[in-house]
């Protein structure tokens, strides 16, 4: 093709596309054309996952309502369910490992991930070889508003296991034809040095661990802002948009811009970083967002805090339809960066829920605790303290055994509890067993989580305390 | 060329694509048309048109998994 595509909304010829944009025709879209179109994909979805997946069958039957029966947003709002994580947790275990969640036959599924459950046990998350492609491009629209073009190389420093986030980044930089070097299997010195000897200019890990690796890299005596390492681009954990210090403190050790996607593993890489750097765009091809009041499930409105509520139309193979993440963010419609896209200021600003991240994992507080009580000897009192340790989030659990533990056993009872803990969430927890008897009872407000990190790096809400 | 007949165009690929689709023995290139015609479907729906949720449902033919 020889001749340059327009971009302006109606068809007529202009400008072509704007460089800072992935694809300026759809992320400047007018707000009406946008909405017009969600509706249109939210009842195709709705048909779609009524026919194939007994669980919408079930769920929209439940309330009464047939996908025909929308016809405005507002009715999909007010009318179709809120799916939530435990929901699809549940089926999976009464009929592993989809149940009957899943809207594909098995035979198109093209990839298996799986991300922490809000009891222990994980959520297993199907894509066919479509949503795998559709997820990817969501991290293309994040890397070119970033700055990076086919022509830079990426270096994941990460173990490929069954996290979602990282494997979606990989799909992203194929799509944009960029090189692709992998870290996989290197311990923090492999990873230092295979940037030095294969000169990629994107490195793509978790905030924590590139800051880690920094730290690690000035101990060998190199200085990683000298190196080749043009972006940095981060997701999992809250990164430079949420958190201005940590930005301050990547982008100075690798002499680099840095970036943050705000992914949700079942549901999409759904919001790629605004390029001013104080937020991300939701992804609004392939996700349908709004915001709750999460006490009373009531529309927020623009500007507000509320909890956010998606709809995906990446994941076709297990669908997910007004499913609440439980992450609190504060929506808005208008960017000085030009894009019409919902914006998120601050990406996630704090968690309606007893979640943290840690080392890129989410550790649910009631998780942890399903896991103590399955150890034996060890009591229901713990709490979980957080801290900022070289670069890094940790968490400990301070519990206390059962009365009924000798002392000389407590270690062992600790040690139980840390190796079931890692079987289960896939992250290694410090365990700290204090003596029967010594952690605060509470009468109302059980407090089970310490955070002892400074605030600069703790998310809005966390900082402030306005949510308990 | 604008927007309207960048779609035009493609849908009128898609037409070529499916039918080929519908007519090869080679499980290799219908593969490959398979992936052809899923690119396309992604292409028409990043431009905003209203088009299924997924490639298949749009044959003619009906659903062929």
């Amino acid at each position: 093709m020889t001749s340059a595509v327009s971009v302006q909304h109606g068809g007529s010829p202009q400008a072509p596309s704007a460089d800072g944009f992935w694809n300026h025709y759809i992320e400047t879209m007018p707000r009406e054309r946008l909405d017009a179109l969600h509706l249109h994909k939210i009842r195709s979805l709705l048909a779609y996952a009524y026919d194939r997946s007994p669980f919408y069958r079930r769920k929209l039957d439940a309330a009464g309502v047939a996908p025909h029966e929308i016809r405005t947003l507002d009715d999909f709002k007010r009318r179709v369910p809120f799916t939530d994580k435990p929901d699809f947790v549940h089926l999976q275990r009464e009929d592993p490992p989809y149940g009957t969640t899943l809207a594909l036959p098995i035979e198109l599924i093209a990839h298996h991930a799986e991300t922490s459950g809000t009891t222990g046990v994980p959520l297993q998350i199907p894509y066919s070889m479509y949503d795998t492609v559709r997820y990817g491009e969501s991290w293309a629209y994040g890397y070119w508003a970033l700055g990076i073009r086919p022509s830079d190389s990426f270096y994941f420093a990460f173990n490929w296991g069954n996290f979602a986030g990282f494997w979606s980044a990989y799909w992203g930089a194929r799509r944009m034809g960029c090189r692709v070097i992998s870290g996989g299997g290197l311990d923090t010195k492999g990873h230092i040095q295979a940037i030095l000897d294969k000169n990629p200019t994107v490195l793509i890990c978790t905030p924590t661990f590139a800051l880690r690796l920094a730290s690690v890299a000035a101990e060998m005596g190199v200085d990683l802002s000298a190196s080749s390492i043009k972006y940095t681009y981060h997701a999992g954990e809250p990164g430079p948009t949420a958190l201005p210090a940590v930005r301050r403190a990547i982008e100075r050790a690798y002499g680099a811009k840095a970036g943050e996607l705000l992914g949700i593993a079942e549901i999409d890489a759904m919001a790629p970083g605004c390029p001013i750097g104080d937020g991300v765009h939701v992804n609004e091809m392939t996700v349908f967002a709004w915001a709750i009041d999460p006490d009373t499930g009531a529309e927020v409105r623009d500007g507000e805090i509320g909890e956010l509520v998606v709809t995906s139309f990446a994941n076709t193979a297990q669908p997910l339809i007004n499913y609440r993440t439980h992450d609190l963010v504060r929506p808005t419609r208008t960017c000085a960066c030009g894009r019409t896209w919902l914006k998120l200021e601050g990406a996630v600003l704090g968690r309606a829920d007893f979640m943290v991240t840690v080392r890129g994992t989410n550790v649910y507080q009631a998780a942890v605790e399903n896991l103590l009580a399955e150890v034996p000897g060890m009591s229901s009192f713990y709490e979980l303290v957080l801290r900022r340790e070289k670069g890094n989030d940790t968490m400990t659990v301070r519990c206390e055994p059962v009365p009924a533990v000798p002392p000389d056993q407590w270690s062992a009872v600790g040690k139980a509890a840390g190796e079931h803990i890692h079987a289960a969430l896939h992250v290694r927890l410090d365990v700290d067993v204090v003596p029967p008897g010594t952690l605060p009872r509470y009468e109302i407000k059980t407090k089970r989580i310490i955070d002892e990190r400074p605030p600069e790096f703790r998310r809005l809400l966390d900082r402030t305390g306005a949510r308990a | 060329m604008t927007v309207p007949e960048l779609v035009r165009t493609i849908r009128e690929a898609r037409e070529v694509l499916a039918r080929a689709i519908g007519e090869t023995d080679l499980p290799q290139i219908e593969a490959m048309l398979r992936n052809a015609d899923m690119e396309l479907h992604w292409a028409l729906w990043n431009l905003g048109e209203t088009v299924s949720v997924r490639p298949e449902l749009d044959y003619r033919d009906g659903v062929r998994w």
